[in-house]
């Protein structure tokens, strides 16, 4: 039962022209060479409201976001086409443009108070309708509609599932002694605090599920670990044991979570069912071992340790305790997760005096850094592995929230407000 | 015209049969939250001390040691990436292991980080400064069962320090239960 965490709506696929047209699927980690030119022009608004004018920039913005699409630029046409017959194929090869997005909107219902928005992707080249589709919903929708329609042709042309239908959650610290997590879009609109509290929030994790996020919170003078519900607002403590506890890590089934509990020694990490019982140490050692997250085989838990000195991404086998390093470039590296393949490593690598959102594929092992630094933190995967949502400090030393695409090519701030953010998860799809 | 084409597509989509459901259910992301600032699901307040050993101090205790000037630093400094006791801060600690031997003292030593790097490392970092403090009070004759360790990470550090200042949020400090 995931359907509350996204409106329904009302789909009707129209395969125009889908039968028999295939499209090549994009060689993610390309060159630029690899992103692909659109143009995403404003529906025809029969029943004009100003907000739904922004949906084809809700749509560009979000092909622009994932690094894999550059939407062009589309302010010196005058004359929008609203359908296939009314686009000029070569005028629109002239400016570059690969495909193009076209639609209306029409105002239906009782006292037209919904809306139908119809509209068709287009093959440039090919002078095809890839495909078109009607969705109906209330005007106050048309960002989640945009969502949707940028998923369906991220989907179409990639290959892979688009996340623009997905919520981020964040903690923001509005002053010392005021913190709230907050989940929202993933673009960062609208925001909605699902806890206030005087005192940190750090480690927000969302449960693949989509049902619950797990955190940690200083609110009893000492880190405890809390899951909440994001429905119903309730939350029970789920560790809160001598010493400190954090770090909580889902399972990928939902069901488990490792955490970390230090007693009255170093961090070490715990598995836990998600009740709360049923706790078991993973490992023993009198070094670090903190930041657990799981393989999506559910087989394996990377996690961060001191155990050679600086700090060093380690795997463990959760079975046989089998303890293998992982990293070996930087100075220090820290802040693990697996992109859903599992193919992917995603860090925080810190190497002369800077913290960099970093990847390392683990069949090659090579290592891609992302950002530039100084001071990035929170790193973690898109659901489908595209993009790493991230935190970062601006100039002004306030710590703000941005996405960067996977192939390192588009890096793209969230504006969530003036206010520090300091942690980040992104939920999973929608089912 | 492009209205036919329209309709003739949509009635094309209907007779495919493409399941249909309804926007207009409620969103569930939009409910309204409860406010959590007070609310714990327990209703406990945090009980530092739990199963360990050692005494909540006493009206006396508490006030010699708010007189005793040896016992006003409670700060024990670590160098970057260090946990050694620096021979600065043998002093400190051997004064509280005085106290809390005298008193039989019921102790609890937060450790701090500063805030370059993850939150949950931090935590780490800050966990193994209150270790190595508790450690060398244990070396002086402490019951260690009756020392807590707490991390606070770098939830409690300055945010913008720079260079050398960030030297003070490398840190653990003793407390005591019951002040």
């Amino acid at each position: 039962m995931k359907s509350f965490l996204k409106p329904l709506l009302m789909i009707w696929m129209v395969c125009i022209a889908g039968a028999g047209h295939t499209l090549e699927v994009i060689e993610i980690l390309g060159g630029k060479a690899s992103q692909i030119p659109i143009a995403v022009i404003p529906f025809k608004d029969s029943n004009p409201k100003k907000s739904l004018q922004l949906m084809n920039e809700v749509i560009a913005n979000d092909l622009n976001r994932s690094g894999l699409f550059s939407p062009i630029d589309i302010s010196g046409v005058s004359d929008y086409p609203y359908d296939e017959r009314e686009v000029n194929f070569s005028n629109w090869a002239a400016l570059q443009s690969q495909f193009i997005v076209v639609g209306k909107i029409d105002a239906i219902g009782r006292s037209n108070n919904q809306m139908q928005v119809t509209w068709s992707l287009i093959d440039i080249f090919k002078e095809k309708t890839v495909l078109s589709v009607a969705l109906k919903g209330q005007p106050s929708q048309y960002r989640v509609i945009a969502h949707r329609i940028a998923d369906t042709i991220y989907e179409k042309l990639t290959g892979s599932k688009g996340v623009f239908d997905t919520n981020i959650a964040f903690v923001k610290k509005l002053d010392k002694e005021r913190y709230s997590l907050f989940i929202a879009d993933y673009d960062g609109h609208n925001p909605r605090a699902i806890v206030n509290s005087k005192y940190s929030i750090i480690s927000p994790r969302w449960s693949p599920d989509g049902e619950k996020i797990a955190y940690v919170s200083f609110e009893k003078r000492k880190p405890v670990i809390y899951v909440q519900n994001i429905v119903t607002g309730e939350r029970v403590l789920l560790a809160n044991f001598r010493g400190n506890n954090s770090a909580p890590a889902w399972s990928p089934d939902s069901k488990k979570l490792a955490i970390v509990l230090t007693y009255s020694a170093n961090s070490q990490i715990y598995t836990i069912d998600a009740d709360g019982k049923n706790i078991k140490q993973l490992m023993r050692t009198r070094s670090i071992n903190t930041e657990p997250t799981w393989a999506p085989n559910g087989k394996e838990i990377y996690f961060s340790s001191d155990r050679a000195g600086s700090a060093q991404i380690y795997k463990v086998d959760i079975d046989t305790n089998e303890v293998v390093r992982v990293t070996f470039e930087g100075n220090n590296n820290v802040s693990p997760s697996l992109s859903p393949d599992g193919k992917l490593l995603l860090f925080l690598n810190q190497d002369g005096g800077s913290y960099r959102v970093a990847i390392q594929n683990l069949l090659s092992n090579q290592v891609l850094r992302l950002t530039d630094g100084p001071d990035d933190e929170s790193p973690i995967f898109s659901p489908n592995g595209h993009m790493v949502l991230f935190t970062y400090k601006d100039y002004g030393k306030l710590s703000k929230i941005g996405t960067v695409s996977i192939n390192g090519l588009k890096m793209t701030p969230i504006d969530v407000g003036s206010e520090s953010i300091l942690e980040s998860t992104w939920g999973p799809l929608p089912n | 015209m492009k209205h036919s084409l329209l309709l003739a597509s949509l009635l094309a989509v209907l007779a495919a049969g493409c399941s249909t459901t309804d926007i207009n259910e409620p969103m569930g992301l939009n409910a309204p939250f409860p406010e959590l600032e007070s609310r714990t699901s327990d209703g406990s307040e945090v009980d530092l001390i739990g199963s360990s050993q050692g005494k909540k101090l006493s009206q006396s205790a508490l006030e010699e040691l708010a007189a005793a000037a040896e016992l006003a630093d409670r700060a024990v400094y670590f160098d970057y990436d260090s946990f050694a006791i620096k021979s600065d801060f043998e002093g400190v600690i051997s004064n509280h292991a005085a106290f809390i031997n005298k008193h039989d003292a019921a102790v609890v030593v937060y450790g701090n980080a500063d805030y370059r790097g993850s939150h949950e490392y931090n935590l780490a970092l800050g966990q193994k400064r209150a270790v190595a403090v508790k450690q060398a009070l244990e070396a002086l004759g402490v019951n260690g069962s009756a020392i807590e360790t707490i991390s606070f990470g770098e939830e409690h550090a300055n945010q913008t320090c720079t260079g050398s200042t960030c030297g003070q949020d490398r840190r653990a400090d003793i407390g005591y239960v019951g002040e």
